[in-house]
């Protein structure tokens, strides 16, 4: 039986991971899964209601059935499916060795100061995924290159405004615009230059969400699935502002 | 000739998983899965619809349902969820094309106010790559999550270090 202190405690620490999970792009029902599977191991009993940008949660204990009950502001943490994975094999660890709560701050501080992939590594494969996208949609060389150069410039663009923290419906814009605009150069040279400018904003394309906007829907929790498919659109929108701008410019000559 | 087309198809379509996923930071030990099931997935597109005649949205149904069941087999080695294998995976086949080509007749539907021919031809446009873009990432989601109902205890321990 758990003191109201220590169910306290438990929800803290249940709130701070169900935080970690949606804020880093986990689709819902995983995250209540989890959060449930880890409340089982301390003897609680987890319900938790989610939005995109608060969560309600109440803990009850198994024994005594009292009921702590609080709401949290979800955080945005950038989509990592590292922490998708480790914390959800925290939870089978809690579930299979049943860690206590301080073992379990312990492991769960570990997982999230690990350290992230470099972001010039990142830029290069970007760049490399790009290119070949290109040539997925049948871009021939010059293309393949007009593009992956577009698509560094674009990705690096974006990446020094996520550093400074700028909006990031400007982030899509600027970076679409950058990354077009770069790529409209194929059109002084003979080649596939209206594939070059389409292929060169796809990495944008917040697939992602998207994608767990869809799965969520599915799976029934069908309102912070319009969410996510909501936000993915906006931003899809973004690009095509940034992609307007510069089809607009050189309209004429891509006739 | 057919092999050396589905082998570069393939090929791309791995290395342009591996890219986008690396923006999405994926554990280290999930790259090579992915790749894999991107290759196959894509691969398994590019042949239903070239050879087969197969329109977009079910070849796409197709090939995100092989995804699905290969992340279900390969999550089990390297302790992943499904979703961290075939996200990234599916990335490739989201169709930025159409999208794009929404954008392009959106723009010329707006510049040809006065031509109402040329009005016609790009609302037909945009009608038609909306649909094909919807369908697909409908489908694209709904074929990868689909193995998750058929196998839901197998899915839903993927990350379990311990043998059952």
């Amino acid at each position: 039986m758990n003191s109201p202190n220590q169910l306290k405690d438990i929800t803290r620490f249940l709130l701070e991971y169900a935080n970690r999970l949606m804020g880093s792009g986990v689709h819902t029902s995983r995250v209540i899964r989890n959060t449930r599977r880890i409340g089982k191991s301390l003897d609680v009993d987890v319900k938790m209601s989610l939005f995109q940008k608060t969560m309600v949660m109440s803990v009850c204990d198994n024994e005594s059935q009292e009921v702590y009950n609080e709401v949290t502001i979800i955080p945005a943490f950038p989509i990592s499916f590292e922490l998708n994975s480790e914390l959800s094999a925290l939870s089978w660890d809690a579930c299979d060795n049943h860690l206590s709560l301080d073992a379990l701050w312990e492991k769960y501080k570990y997982i999230i100061s690990r350290p992230k992939m470099d972001p010039l590594c990142v830029l290069f494969l970007v760049g490399f995924a790009n290119a070949s996208f290109c040539a997925l949609f049948g871009g021939d060389w010059t293309a393949r290159i007009i593009v992956f150069s577009a698509t560094l410039i674009g990705f690096y663009t974006k990446q020094a405004m996520q550093k400074r923290k700028i909006n990031h419906y400007i982030i899509f814009v600027v970076s679409a615009f950058i990354a077009s605009l770069t790529a409209s150069s194929a059109l002084t040279l003979n080649t596939t230059a209206e594939i070059a400018i389409a292929t060169s904003v796809l990495y944008l394309v917040p697939g992602v969400p998207l994608l767990n906007g869809v799965i969520d829907i599915v799976e029934g929790h069908v309102l912070t699935g319009c969410t996510r498919l909501i936000q993915a659109l906006l931003l899809v929108l973004c690009i095509s502002v940034g992609l307007a701008c510069t089809l607009m410019l050189i309209s004429n000559s891509l006739l | 000739m057919i092999a050396i087309d589905i082998l570069t198809d393939a090929f791309f379509a791995a290395i342009a998983a591996i890219g986008f996923g690396a923006i999405s930071d994926p554990p280290l030990r999930a790259f090579p899965s992915i790749a894999l099931l991107s290759a196959i997935g894509h691969s398994l597109r590019f042949c239903l619809m070239t050879y087969l005649g197969v329109d977009i949205a079910t070849a796409s149904l197709c090939a995100s349902f092989a995804i699905g069941m290969g992340s279900l087999v390969l999550g089990k080695h390297i302790y992943c969820p499904m979703t961290v294998l075939y996200i990234p995976a599916l990335l490739p086949m989201i169709p930025g094309m159409y999208a794009y080509k929404i954008v392009f007749s959106l723009i010329m539907f707006m510049q040809n106010m006065k031509v109402p021919e040329l009005q016609q031809k790009y609302l037909i446009d945009v009608f038609t790559n909306s649909i094909v873009t919807c369908s697909v990432i409908f489908m694209l989601a709904v074929g990868a999550t689909f193995p998750l109902f058929l196998f839901i205890k197998r899915a839903f321990s993927l990350t379990r270090h311990k043998k059952i």
